[in-house]
C-alpha cells in the first residue's frame, strides 16, 4: 500500500513537472524571440515618400487612410490579397479618396523568380504601367513561377511601345539561370547593374524595420498611429476595419 | 494508508493549483492582448472595436472560416478566454474547467498545425497583433497543451483518489 501511495506520488510529481517543464521552454523560446524583435519594432513614424513609391501608388496622397502592402510577386496570399482584396479596394475606396495604396517589394529568399518579378514591375513603375504589370504577374503566377518565364506575361499586360521602353530599363537586369539575386546593397556599391535593385532595396530596409517576417503584410497608417497585420484579409472584413477606423 | 493517500492527494492539489493558476493567467493575457486599443489609442468602445476587427483579420488569414463565422469567433474568443481564465483561477468545477481548456487548446493547436502545413504565412492572433505564426509557436502552444492534458488528468486522478473506498476495503485493511 505504501509503495502503491510512492508510486502515486511520483507519477503525480513526474507528470506535473514534465508539463511545467514543458510550458517553460515552450514560453521562454517566443518570449526571447519577441524581446529580441521589439528592439527592431519602428515608433510609427511616417515612411519617407521616394519616386518609386509614387509610381507604385493608386490613390490619392492625401487619404486619411494610407495602406502600404508588402508583397512578393510569388507568394499565392499575395495573389490572393491581390485579386481578391485589393481590386475591388482599388475601385471602391482608393477611387473614392479613402485610401492611398503603397506597393512595398518584400520579395522573400525562397521564392526563386520573385526578385526579377519584382525588377520588371518596377521596370514598369518607371514608366507608368506598374497596375497593369502588377496584374499579369499575379494572373500568370502559376506559370511564370514553375520557370521563370515572366517576360511574355509581362509583354502580354502591355502595349509594344510600351514594353520596348520597359524592356530597355530591364537591360543589365538578367538574373542568372537560377534566378540568383544580387547580395543585398551590392549594385548599389559596385555603381552599376539594375537601376531598379535601388527601390527594391529602399522597400526591403522598410520592411525589415516593421519588422515584417512574412508576405503579405499590410500596414495602415490612420492618423499618425501604425496597424499592422499578416496573411489574406477579405475586402468585406477590410471594409469594416477601415469604415472602424474613419470613425475614430 | 489513509495517510499516504492523503499525502498523495494534496501533492496533485498542489500541482493542479499551480497549473490551473499558470492557466489562468495566460488566457487573462490572451483576452487583455486582442481587446486592448492598438497604436497607443486611448481606451474607448470604438478602441476596442478596432482591436477585435485586426483580430478579426488574423482569424480570417487562417482561410478557415467564412466571413459570418469569422466575425462570430472574433468577437466571442476573447471574452471566452477572459471567462476561462478567471474560471480557472477560481477553481469552481476544476475538472470541467481543466477538460474545457485542453478542448480549447486543442483545437488551436490543430488548427495551427494545419496553417504550418498549408504554408500560410500569416500572425497566430493568439497574444494579439504582430506574432508570427512558425515553429516557435506551435512550440509555445504544444506546450500549454501539454500542460492543460497534465491538468485534467490530475483533476480527475484527484476525483478518483478522493472516492470512498469499496466495502471488501475496509475488511483487509483489518487483517
Amino acid at each position: 500500500m505504501r509503495n502503491a501511495g510512492r508510486s502515486g506520488d511520483r507519477q503525480t510529481g513526474i507528470l506535473a513537472a514534465a508539463a511545467m517543464a514543458i510550458l517553460c521552454v515552450g514560453l521562454m523560446a517566443p518570449l526571447a524571440l519577441r524581446a529580441q524583435t521589439a528592439a527592431h519594432h519602428d515608433t510609427g513614424k511616417s515612411v519617407p515618400a521616394t519616386d518609386e513609391m509614387a509610381s507604385k501608388s493608386f490613390g490619392s496622397k492625401s487619404a486619411p487612410i494610407t495602406m502600404e502592402v508588402f508583397s512578393d510577386f510569388e507568394c499565392p496570399s499575395c495573389r490572393m490579397l491581390y485579386e481578391q482584396t485589393l481590386r475591388p479596394m482599388i475601385q471602391d475606396y482608393v477611387a473614392s479618396g479613402k485610401v492611398y495604396l503603397v506597393h512595398r517589394d518584400f520579395p522573400l529568399p525562397m521564392h526563386k523568380y520573385s526578385y526579377e518579378a519584382a525588377r520588371w514591375a518596377d521596370a514598369a513603375a518607371k514608366t507608368g504601367h506598374y497596375a497593369d504589370v502588377e496584374q499579369a504577374l499575379f494572373d500568370n503566377q502559376a506559370a511564370w513561377s514553375a520557370d521563370g518565364s515572366m517576360q511574355k506575361y509581362v509583354q502580354g499586360g502591355l502595349s509594344e511601345a510600351d514594353f520596348r521602353k520597359v524592356a530597355k530599363l530591364m537591360e543589365g537586369c538578367e538574373l542568372s539561370a537560377a534566378g540568383v539575386k544580387p547580395a543585398s546593397g551590392s549594385t548599389a556599391q559596385a555603381g552599376h547593374g539594375c537601376a531598379m535593385d535601388a527601390s527594391i532595396e529602399h522597400d526591403l530596409a522598410l520592411g525589415k524595420a516593421i519588422p515584417v517576417e512574412a508576405t503579405p503584410t499590410l500596414r495602415f497608417t490612420y492618423k499618425g498611429r501604425p496597424y499592422n497585420t499578416q496573411g489574406f484579409v477579405s475586402w468585406q472584413l477590410l471594409k469594416q476595419f477601415f469604415d472602424q477606423l474613419l470613425t475614430q | 494508508m489513509t495517510i499516504l493517500v492523503s499525502s498523495n492527494n494534496n501533492q496533485r492539489k498542489y500541482w493542479l493549483l499551480a497549473g490551473r493558476i499558470a492557466l489562468g493567467i495566460i488566457f487573462l493575457v490572451a483576452a487583455y492582448a486582442k481587446v486592448k486599443p492598438q497604436a497607443g489609442m486611448p481606451w474607448s468602445a470604438g478602441a476596442i472595436k478596432t482591436s477585435l476587427l485586426m483580430f478579426a483579420m488574423q482569424v480570417d488569414s487562417y482561410q478557415l472560416l467564412s466571413s459570418g463565422a469569422v466575425a462570430f469567433v472574433a468577437q466571442t474568443l476573447p471574452f471566452v478566454e477572459l471567462i476561462l481564465g478567471i474560471w480557472l483561477i477560481t477553481g469552481i468545477f476544476v475538472r470541467g474547467s481543466t477538460l474545457i481548456t485542453s478542448l480549447l487548446l486543442g483545437g488551436f493547436f490543430a488548427v495551427m498545425v494545419r496553417t504550418y502545413a498549408l504554408a500560410l504565412e500569416i500572425n497566430c492572433g493568439c497574444f494579439g497583433p504582430g506574432e508570427h505564426l512558425g515553429v516557435k509557436t506551435l512550440m509555445r502552444d504544444g506546450a500549454l497543451l501539454s500542460l492543460s492534458i497534465a491538468m485534467t488528468v490530475l483533476a480527475f486522478m484527484r476525483k478518483r483518489a478522493s472516492r470512498p473506498l469499496p466495502e471488501a476495503q475496509p475488511a483487509l485493511e483489518a487483517r
